[in-house]
């Protein structure tokens, strides 16, 4: 996609839904949106079935506001809960099978550099703990260790939490679930572990208690994964359905299971860091350009 | 019946918050009001989950939004019906 398609045709504004207008006219598109502007711009996620109250929603809401294109950004997503939000947003979004998400996106990267040359356009796979740690387990690793630059997100809600209530990789050892009704017999998997042993350029762990920190992270993997290679945000994303949360408790249970064994976490390598202060650099001589030729007009 | 939040102007515009905007899992259905310097509902998009409720109480301290009946909502902000911030 791009600015230009989204745009309404002259003579068409009165047929289009207000939903689309106001997204035109007060979308975050073309400048950097900040958090602390939530509420004052239209979002690019419209109504969506996702149930009340569920943390997996509220991090992907924050996480659209952190992409710094969204104007030419794809997503990818799979069966799992996140598409049901995903597939409402005005990003164009790709529903792969359930396992080949990273294999898409990869030949998606691939294919997009050579369609757009001039124009970078960014990939974000995001799917849930199922979809990513277990049946999509060897296209993630695999799209790791050959470096392909786009952003994968896991939404670890610890379940299968659209299929009700099956045990995944990412799940806690013991955990009794309805269909785990003996508990979990092995441990959580270490995902940050192998991306690290696969060498992704960026990685991030966290929980959705603080909405500044998931728009940065995401900010930063995305940007990270244009230039340096693979990056893996990991965010804890309770199911209160299959975890019985009542919904007023879901960011007590967030804070509590952030700090008891979900703490944030990032790991990032030297070109990465190289290439962030890079672009920092880079934003603020520009801003200072466009001072200067102020002052002096 | 569901009961949906509901925001106390005069509680919400002595601060200048904004917690409620940023949790709320819903998009756009806490908007901020700069010209009034309040947080409102979108009616129509609450699912009634209560987490603004806590975000308020507990993080803010500020005690602005209660769970109203949805039958007791009077001129409610509908955003299906006035679309994004239009009075
Ligand atoms: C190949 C294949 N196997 C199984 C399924 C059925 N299926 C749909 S959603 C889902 C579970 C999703 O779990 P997860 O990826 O953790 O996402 P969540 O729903 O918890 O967000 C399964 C097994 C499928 N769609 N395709
Ligand atoms: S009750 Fe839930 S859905 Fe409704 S406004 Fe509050 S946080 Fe948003």
């Amino acid at each position: 996609m791009s600015l230009d398609t989204l745009k309404i045709s002259p003579g068409f504004e009165s047929y289009m839904p207000k939903e689309y207008v106001d997204l035109v006219e007060r979308g975050p598109y073309g400048r950097d949106v900040k958090v602390s502007e939530m509420g004052t711009f239209k979002e690019i996620i419209e109504e969506h079935p996702m149930c009340a109250g569920c943390a997996m929603t509220l991090f992907i809401r924050t996480a659209l506001i952190g992409l710094p294109a969204p104007e030419h950004t794809v997503i990818l997503g799979t069966a799992g809960c996140g598409r049901l939000v995903l597939s409402q947003a005005s990003i164009p979004f790709i529903y792969g099978n359930y396992g080949d998400t990273n294999g898409v996106a990869s030949g998606l990267k691939r294919g997009l550099e050579i369609r757009f040359p001039n124009q970078t356009k960014d990939v974000v796979v995001m799917a849930g703990d199922g979809g990513l740690a277990d049946i999509g387990f060897s296209c993630v690793m695999h799209s790791w260790f050959r470096k392909e630059k786009f952003t994968t997100v896991m939404l670890d809600n610890e379940v299968y939490g659209n299929t009700g209530g099956q045990e995944s990789g990412m799940t806690n050892k013991g955990m009794v679930l309805k269909m785990a009704p003996f508990g979990k017999k092995f441990e959580k998997m270490d995902m940050i572990g192998l991306a690290k042993t696969a060498g992704v350029a960026y990685i991030a762990r966290l929980a959705p208690t603080n909405p500044t920190r998931i728009a940065n992270v995401i900010r930063k993997a995305v940007l990270i994964a244009r230039e340096v290679g693979p990056t893996y945000v990991q965010a804890y994303t309770s199911c209160n359905i299959e975890y019985a949360i009542p919904t007023p408790k879901v960011m007590d249970d967030a804070r509590e299971v952030e700090k008891d064994r979900y703490g944030f976490m990032e790991i990032i390598s030297d070109e990465a860091k190289a290439y962030l202060e890079r672009i920092e650099q880079e934003k603020k001589a520009k801003a200072k350009a466009v001072a200067a030729s102020k002052a002096g007009a | 019946m569901y009961a949906v939040a509901q925001i106390d102007v005069d509680i919400c515009s002595a601060t200048s918050c904004r917690l409620c905007t940023q949790f709320c899992p819903e998009s756009n259905t806490i908007n901020y009001d700069i010209k009034r310097n309040t947080a409102y509902v979108a009616v129509d998009r609450c699912k009634g989950c209560e987490i603004c409720v806590g975000i308020c109480d507990n993080l803010a301290k500020h005690h602005a939004i209660k769970m109203v009946p949805i039958t007791e909502i009077v001129e409610g902000y509908e955003m299906s019906k006035l679309g994004f911030h239009k009075f």
